[in-house]
């Protein structure tokens, strides 16, 4: 009986503690924004991102960087470090998550990378072209970090834009701070995934696009 | 009488006790602050939920003290004064970060039950360690950025390495108290056997206490009648105290070769195998803060604003710390019943909590607990 209160204990307290591990806080801020391509036949190929850092990170991140002005960075000279960017984000999944009308769809490595770096801090830019284009009724495009390390908010003005889309579809954003937003997500996404680990989708900006 | 029942019931409570010692070492914070009626200042995040809204309260608290320390430091450049608010900000950060992982409180605490600590060492614990990751982010950043004025590639690398090293140490560590614990616990087994027989002598409620010695003094032989001796000679005193650890070192009882290294009195040698495990790995945080402070000509700024995180932190971490060790009393005081298995159960909740630092260790090691993450990308 002991023993088995033992490892009953052991293993709740084990659980305590890998749930907590989540309770991660942001330490890098990014303003995004997205870009959704289309193909001249409606199909939507890819997503464009500009990912704009905090000027925290930014510091941190062009730290011990050779360049020719001091306190300027050119695209050429930030290249190395846009290549180490996409290469880190692979782990990620590029914190892009697609849905073609529920199915998840997957992405090809980033193409046309590079970084800029204006009023002390650093954007990212880059492409994720889709694996296969995907034309559905719906898109649902989602921007987070599961373990909110990083604190992902779409930007103020313009933050997606359709390039290129057919007429008549409509883009609705759902950002975090939108508390019904978050809770709905956060039913829809547990009934989907069948978890309710994923800490960080609390967080996330949900782009719908729905197409006639 | 229901001797079927009497077990059972002090089971369920030492074990509620033992998850009140990791609960809280993991979200005291949590559940004290979901009391107090603050709303939600900021928006990241989705009060509806009750587990959202109060992680979400402490995250967005963290994050806002977070966010201001690169503001300030700005500040500091031509405002001297802002140099105090950065301070304050930073200490705040580090009481409300603590709360959060990767900063080994859960080895602390678990380490404090495992070994039977006194709730003062568990704060002289949680103070060197957190002092000596401050030391650690300042060397890294002051040694690689600042010295070297190595990229964030290379210092991400050697993030990545103090890491992996701190999680094996974790693991070490834990498997080092695995071993002394089980064998502990194993003797406690042993010992258990008989006790049954003298079940009926009348005890008084120092049992678990003299069982503390018993496992502790003889290595668990069988040695019963000078056990019940020791427990009355050390009755008073131990009352004296109010804390059988306390006793310990005041009684400077001879130790057993096998736990003594890990368990007995011996300063803060047996206590550095903690620090070291707990303080070796920086903070992401600081780390961030240190080379933002370099990049602004200010880096003795962000050596102080990471001294005052360490202080914050060490508090948050002290207070889970003296939790974690009263919870072991309770269950010690609980589990002290009439037929002996309350010595056992002693020694399984340390052999559990021993258990625990190497589960957590192996689990950072393979990626299975995800911790803080480092600034790589």
């Amino acid at each position: 009986m002991n023993m088995r209160a033992l490892f009953g204990c052991l293993l709740a307290a084990a659980m305590t503690l890998a749930a907590g591990a989540a309770n991660a806080h942001p330490h890098v801020w990014i303003t995004a924004t997205s870009e959704l391509l289309y193909a001249a036949d409606g199909s939507i190929t890819g997503v464009r991102h500009a990912w704009t850092f905090d000027d925290m990170f930014s510091a941190y991140a062009v730290q011990g960087l050779e360049s020719k002005t001091k306190g300027t960075y050119t695209r050429e000279e930030l290249g190395p470090l846009a290549q180490t960017n996409v290469e880190s984000l692979k782990e990620y999944a590029y914190f892009t998550f697609a849905r073609a009308d529920g199915k998840k769809e997957r992405f090809q490595e980033p193409v046309d990378y590079f970084l800029d770096y204006k009023d002390t801090v650093l954007t990212l830019h880059f492409t994720l072209p889709l694996k296969a284009p995907v034309k559905p009724k719906q898109l649902v495009l989602e921007v987070f970090d599961r373990s909110f390390f990083i604190d992902f908010k779409m930007a103020k003005d313009n933050p997606v834009k359709l390039v290129g889309a057919p007429s008549g579809c409509q883009m609705k954003l759902d950002r975090p701070n939108d508390g019904t937003a978050s809770a709905q997500q956060l039913n829809e996404q547990t009934f989907l995934n069948g978890e309710n680990s994923n800490f960080g989708m609390m967080f996330a900006n949900k782009i719908t696009v729905d197409c006639p | 009488m229901k001797p079927q029942l009497s077990p059972l019931a002090r089971g369920l409570l030492a074990c509620a006790a033992v998850l009140l010692v990791v609960g809280v070492a993991d979200a005291a914070l949590h559940h004290l602050l979901a009391q107090t009626p603050f709303g939600a200042p900021r928006p990241a995040q989705a009060a509806d939920s009750e587990a959202g809204g109060l992680i979400g309260w402490l995250l967005a608290k963290q994050s806002e003290f977070y966010r201001q320390m690169s503001a300030t430091i700005r500040a500091a450049k031509s405002d001297g004064s802002a140099v105090w608010t950065l301070l304050f900000i930073s200490f705040a950060y580090g009481i409300f970060h603590a709360a959060g992982p990767g900063h080994g409180k859960a080895v602390i605490a678990s380490y404090l039950v495992a070994n039977r600590e006194t709730a003062r060492r568990g704060i002289a614990l949680s103070f060197a360690s957190a002092l000596m990751q401050s030391l650690v982010a300042i060397l890294v950043v002051g040694i690689s950025a600042w010295v070297l004025n190595a990229t964030a590639k290379t210092m991400c690398k050697a993030e990545a390495v103090i890491e992996i090293a701190s999680y094996a140490l974790i693991a070490a560590f834990g498997l080092r108290l695995v071993w002394v614990k089980g064998g502990a616990f194993i003797r406690a087994l042993q010992v258990a056997q008989p006790v049954p027989a003298i079940a009926g002598v009348p005890h008084d409620h120092d049992h678990g206490h003299h069982h503390h010695h018993d496992a502790h003094d003889h290595d668990g032989h069988d040695h019963h009648r000078h056990d019940h001796g020791h427990a009355h000679a050390h009755h008073h005193h131990a009352h004296h105290h109010g804390n059988d650890h306390v006793h310990d070192e005041h009684c400077g009882h001879s130790h057993g070769p096998t736990p003594s290294e890990l368990a007995g009195p011996g300063g803060w040698r047996r206590g550095f195998a903690a620090i070291l495990t707990v303080g070796i790995r920086p903070c992401s945080g600081a780390i961030l803060v240190l080379v933002f402070a370099l990049a602004q000509g200010l880096f003795w700024a962000g050596i102080a604003a990471t001294f005052l995180m360490g202080l914050g932190t060490a508090i948050t971490v002290a207070a889970i710390a003296v939790v974690a060790v009263s919870a072991k009393d309770i269950a010690a005081r609980l589990s002290a019943g009439r037929d002996g298995g309350g010595a056992l159960f002693m020694r399984g909740i340390e052999f559990a909590a021993a258990g625990f630092v190497l589960l957590f260790g192996v689990g950072l090691l393979f990626g299975y607990i995800a911790a803080e993450r480092t600034t790589c990308f």
